[in-house]
């Protein structure tokens, strides 16, 4: 049963330490949507510094153009980098998936039938299968 | 040896993934339904118009911040989680790890790396509590959703960015920044759900993520050599599957990457050009199989908490039978 394992190597959290801590975490997500609706003003109340297209007042940017040098260099920076991170992720998805394509060819096939006995070795139960998968151990599928 | 290969994280941390994961596949859908409006209009009018989407969006990003105010604190309030620190930390033999993968799949190496191998089997004493992709998928996301936190706080209120800013699309560059800040995250997924469904040899899902360690009985069996692995049998439909899945994957990952590119200057671009891409066939598709991925990843992670009510309901059945042949006795 289920005895002995949980505190082998990897202790447990106490329930009390757990929602105490639940308790904090949702009056900190509920207290940081609260103050971020304070910042919120009526946009009429919004004031109109330099309400020239020139003078980049609000409203003017649709004419003017997105130009804080700053956000568009971070905007164009999280492009350089989600395209890097991209690829590196699709290089781990190509790695994964050779890797489990190598693995299962290590594996009794479908269909193989389970001849080989409890606590036999898995050579001689793969031999009296018909012996295919010692092929299959060498030089697989990739 | 142990059953590392069944359960291995506590029960606090197996709940909160299942948790992080519904909300996260929430904040993908509501938010990527707006970003990629282009290709996911559908999933727009589905969940009520852009308004509806962007309130629920709040909701699952209210969710979003509890839950990991709630880890960090969890990490830092208890003996448990101060410990896991060093379990977290890279170390030379995770990039001996990566370098040792890419030869086992050119065929280079026997094995995969201790670091790497998500199948234990007998070798479970050599095993590390994170693989070094779970490790790198720790960093990656606790730094992607500080950031995505701090951006949608910030993003929150449109008016009180321009009160700082004193320009809409200064607000609007925000918002392109936590849409793109998300894609990696959106790839990163889309990659964890195939690196764990697809295992051959725990297809279709692995348990260890949903099972607690408490409830796995430890077996101590010696003179095994190696993983074992060849013991194990092939399901007949994994094949196919992970064929799919991983093409399904591919497709998915460079779709939502070549449609992030184009939805720079979603709503409004740098060259006042609105609205999001190019009307593609080809890219709808794309996009629209990358959620599909998603949405399998959502009912993958339903699928292991529905094998780990079963597993409970087995283990209290067997207590059962023990106590009444006992009584019998």
């Amino acid at each position: 049963m289920s005895n002995s394992t949980a505190e082998n190597g990897a202790s447990s959290y106490s329930g009390t330490v757990v929602a105490v801590n639940a308790v904090i975490a949702v009056a900190v997500a509920l207290g940081a949507v609260w103050v971020v609706n304070g910042f919120d003003v009526f946009y009429e109340r919004l004031n109109r510094v330099s309400p020239t297209i020139e003078g980049g007042g609000i409203g003017t940017a649709f004419a003017q153009g997105n130009d804080i040098g700053w956000l568009v260099f971070i905007v164009e920076a999280i492009h350089a980098i989600d395209v890097l991170m991209g690829l590196f992720i699709l290089v781990m998805v190509f790695v994964h998936w050779g890797a489990f394509r190598r693995l299962a060819g290590r594996m009794r096939q479908p269909g193989e039938s389970r001849a080989m006995p409890d606590g036999g070795s898995p050579a001689q139960g793969a031999g009296a299968d018909g012996g295919d998968t010692g092929a299959e151990n060498g030089g697989d599928t990739r | 040896m142990t059953n590392l290969d069944h359960g291995k994280f506590t029960r606090m941390t197996t709940v909160f993934h299942s948790l992080l994961a519904m909300d996260v596949f929430f904040l993908f859908f509501t938010g990527y339904a707006i970003m990629f409006n282009d290709e996911l209009w559908w999933m727009l009018t589905l969940m009520g118009g852009s308004g509806s989407v962007a309130a629920l969006h709040r909701v699952f990003g209210v969710g979003l911040l509890a839950l990991i105010t709630f880890w960090a604190l969890m990490m830092v309030t208890t003996d448990t989680g101060r410990s896991n620190f060093s379990e977290v930390m890279p170390t030379p033999d995770d990039a001996k790890a990566f370098v040792q993968d890419i030869q086992f799949v050119l065929g280079n190496a026997e094995e995969r790396h201790p670091n790497a191998r998500q199948f234990a089997g007998g070798t479970a004493d050599e095993i590390p509590l994170l693989s070094y992709v779970g490790k790198g998928v720790i960093f990656i996301f606790a730094v992607e959703l500080a950031l995505l936190s701090i951006s949608g706080l910030l993003i929150w209120s449109k008016t009180g960015l321009m009160q700082y800013f004193a320009t809409q699309t200064a607000a609007i560059a925000f918002v392109v920044f936590h849409g793109l800040l998300g894609v990696i995250m959106l790839m990163g997924v889309m990659f964890h759900i195939f690196e764990h469904g697809f295992h051959p040899a725990f297809f279709p899902v692995e348990t260890k993520a949903f099972i607690p360690r408490s409830m796995i009985p430890e077996h101590h069996e010696d003179g095994d050599e190696g993983t074992g692995i060849e013991r194990l049998q092939l399901s007949s439909s994994w094949a196919s599957a992970s064929n799919l899945a991983g093409a399904a994957t591919v497709i998915g990952i460079v779709s939502v990457l070549t449609a992030s590119i184009y939805d720079t200057g979603y709503p409004v671009s740098l060259e006042l050009l609105v609205g999001g891409g190019p009307t593609n066939l080809l890219l709808t598709v794309g996009v629209n199989i990358g959620m599909l991925v998603l949405f399998f990843g959502m009912v993958l992670s339903v699928y292991g908490n529905l094998v780990r009510m079963r597993w409970e309901q087995q283990m209290a059945e067997e207590e059962a039978d023990g106590a009444e042949a006992e009584a019998a006795d």
